[in-house]
């Protein structure tokens, strides 16, 4: 019978590799760094101490906001500009879909750093944007595109656009598209049909993009250290620092005990909200 | 069909490939340890090891047979080597104040020039002879300006002058914390303090701060790394820049339209240490001896454009390197950046620093 064929071997055990492998360099090596970090200082209330003191210091403080507010701009602009991008994929097939792709993933062939630089000479203030709008006469004076709070959106916004396109996809090519017919051959408009049918169906994959573009942003580091200002200053950042500049690792410990904290309670939100979403029947 | 034909013959040649490798494998990574000696050196990477392996690296193997092998770490995966226990270079080749947090944490070992031959210890420059290392070679944190920005002549000649943001307008770049220490020394000598060593240092850190505040409306970006105030310099989204002289010196060979503004700079060295955990101490000590005697400083800084360590190769600097006045190195006549200063120091100024870039 196939059916003790099926018992003879538990699907489940093909996540044991990956799950090893995950424990092997992931979890272990940060428990390792933890550990030999907080062993250093005098006690369980100096690590504490240690917590406070490097918790609330401002910059630090500034930069854990700075961090999330950069993160959730660039997840609502990925999703306002993903979220057509990926509607035109999932209805189109052969060589527009094909191009559209290719667009969204030859990027990912070049390095990030590359990929920032070539923002910088088209975003610079003799760049090639300024350098047009001024011969043009649209503007007087460059625009500040770079080196501040613009810089960063731009060049991270581009970065994490992929990943939310591809999310969006992947739901979008599962919705049914004789849901869509069935409303228009009862008369809805298109508009209450993407209101009423097609956006409620897509909203897992909005949901899933988005958390995902969220917890790649707050730990972004090279975009934001190379095109933003003095003051735009992530917390990934300050944690490079600490390690490779003040060489004070249990400072840098307690940023990321803090920065994995936050992941860890976004994958908690995102757990919640698909489980709901399967109990509600959606 | 013919699709399945094609990966079958792919795979066969794979498995080929593989077992061929597999059975020669022993003899491509036992040979050259017979052959020859490596020594595993870190070093920044890069042109610097393009330049160094012709006239440094090269030149050795032929005089001894050892063969150099650049490492890249940054200072925490040295730190991370040392506190594991297993140092996987047998040298280290990075900046002098990077080299001293090292050895504060307890991972190099006492720098002995009692073995050297080839070099003279008395004709190294005594900046650059430590107890815990010795420089390879000099360069300074200097004043680069766009010369499309300023009449011949008309560029800012002294720091007070690059603070002057009314009198010399234009947009500037300063170092960064990321790239290890703010110019906490030329906001006081802008402010007013003579450019010598015994003046500026201990640096007054509220007084630097405060400086660095009048200068800051005219501040672009802080520079983090040294490729980046190079492009901004060269791409003219600042005017004005405190930099290495060495990266400034790359970009005006290469023919940008950059000046050098070497009054009142700051020395900085280059240095050599030896980890605790080298397995290989005396050709670690005979590479150093060699690269530090007369001829190798000069066939190589004569190509890399910074100052040698060994007095005996002056007359070979680069003439733009050299003060007109006197004919020695322009470093001669800057202050040095107080490195032990900074070690103790640089916690503090990281969180100073954190709160003033928010204002």
């Amino acid at each position: 019978m196939t059916r003790t064929a099926h018992q003879s071997f538990d699907p489940g055990l093909l996540i044991i590799p990956a799950f090893a492998l995950l424990i092997l360099l992931f979890v272990i090596p940060l428990a390792w760094f933890f550990v030999g970090v907080f062993a250093e200082e005098e006690g369980v209330s100096a690590v504490m101490h240690r917590f406070i003191d490097v918790l609330s210091a401002p910059g630090i403080v500034n930069a854990l906001i700075t961090t999330n507010w950069i993160s959730a701009m660039v997840t609502a602009l990925t999703l306002v500009i993903g979220y057509p991008i990926a509607y035109y994929l999932a209805n189109n097939t052969g060589w527009r879909f094909a191009l559209v792709l290719f667009c969204i993933i030859v990027p990912y062939f070049t390095s990030v750093i590359v990929r920032t630089y070539s923002w910088m000479v088209l975003l610079g203030r003799n760049g090639t944007i300024n350098q047009a709008l001024l011969s043009l006469g649209v503007i007087d004076a460059p625009l500040p595109l770079l080196y501040n709070k613009m810089g960063v959106l731009i060049g991270m916004t581009y970065v994490l656009l992929p990943y939310m396109v591809l999310t969006l996809y992947a739901t979008m090519r599962g919705i049914d598209s004789n849901l869509v017919r069935a409303a228009y051959g009862l008369g809805a408009s298109p508009v209450y049909t993407f209101r009423k049918v097609y956006f409620p169906l897509s909203l897992h994959g909005v949901v899933s993009g988005s958390l995902i573009v969220f917890i790649l942003a707050i730990g972004f580091f090279i975009t934001p250290a190379l095109m933003g200002g003095p003051s735009d200053v992530m917390i990934a950042m300050l944690i490079e620092r600490a390690v490779e500049i003040t060489l004070d690792w249990t400072s840098a410990a307690i940023m990321s005990v803090a920065l994995l904290a936050m992941t860890l309670v976004l994958y908690v939100i995102y757990y919640r909200v698909t489980d709901v979403r399967r109990m509600m029947g959606a | 069909m013919s699709g399945d034909t094609k990966v079958r013959l792919s795979r066969r040649q794979v498995t080929t490939a593989l077992g061929t490798s597999l059975i020669a494998a022993p003899f491509i990574i036992t040979r050259p340890t017979w052959a020859n000696v490596q020594l595993p050196v870190r070093t920044p990477g890069g042109s610097f090891d393009e330049v160094k392996k012709e006239h440094v690296y090269d030149p050795f193997r032929k005089a001894t047979g050892i063969e150099i092998v650049p490492v890249p770490a940054t200072v925490a995966k040295l730190l991370a080597m040392h506190k594991s226990g297993n140092m996987e270079v047998d040298l280290i080749d990075t900046g002098d104040d990077t080299l001293l947090q090292l050895d504060q944490a307890g991972a190099l070992m006492p720098m002995d020039y009692s073995v050297f031959k080839m070099t003279n210890p008395e004709d190294l420059d005594p900046i650059v002879k430590r107890k815990e290392q010795v420089g390879n070679f000099v360069y300074a944190m200097v004043m680069g300006y766009h010369t499309a920005a300023y009449a011949k002549g008309k560029e800012p000649k002294s720091w007070a002058e690059f603070w002057d943001i009314k009198a010399f307008p234009g947009p500037r770049t300063l170092p960064d914390m990321a790239s290890g220490s703010p110019n906490l020394e030329f906001a006081l000598v802008a402010d007013g303090v003579a450019p010598t060593n015994d003046k500026i240092y201990p640096l007054d850190i509220d007084r630097a701060f405060n400086s660095m505040s009048r200068v800051r409306p005219a501040i672009t970006k802080f520079w983090d790394t040294g490729a980046l105030s190079t492009q901004m310099l060269a791409d003219k989204e600042v005017v004005l820049a405190s930099l290495w002289s060495t990266r400034l010196g790359v970009a005006i060979d290469k023919g940008a339209p950059l000046g050098a503004q070497w009054n009142q700079n700051m020395v900085l060295v280059q240095s050599y240490g030896i980890p605790k955990g080298s397995k290989n101490v005396d050709a670690a000590l005979k590479f150093i001896d060699f690269s530090l005697s007369p001829d190798i400083q000069s066939a190589w800084m004569r190509a890399y454009k910074a100052i040698p360590v060994n007095k005996k190769s002056y007359p070979a600097t680069a003439p733009e390197l050299l003060d007109p006045k006197t004919n020695l190195p322009w470093t001669q006549a800057g202050f040095r950046r107080d490195i032990d200063w900074w070690a103790a120091n640089r916690t503090k100024v990281n969180a100073v620093w954190q709160k003033w870039v928010l204002r």
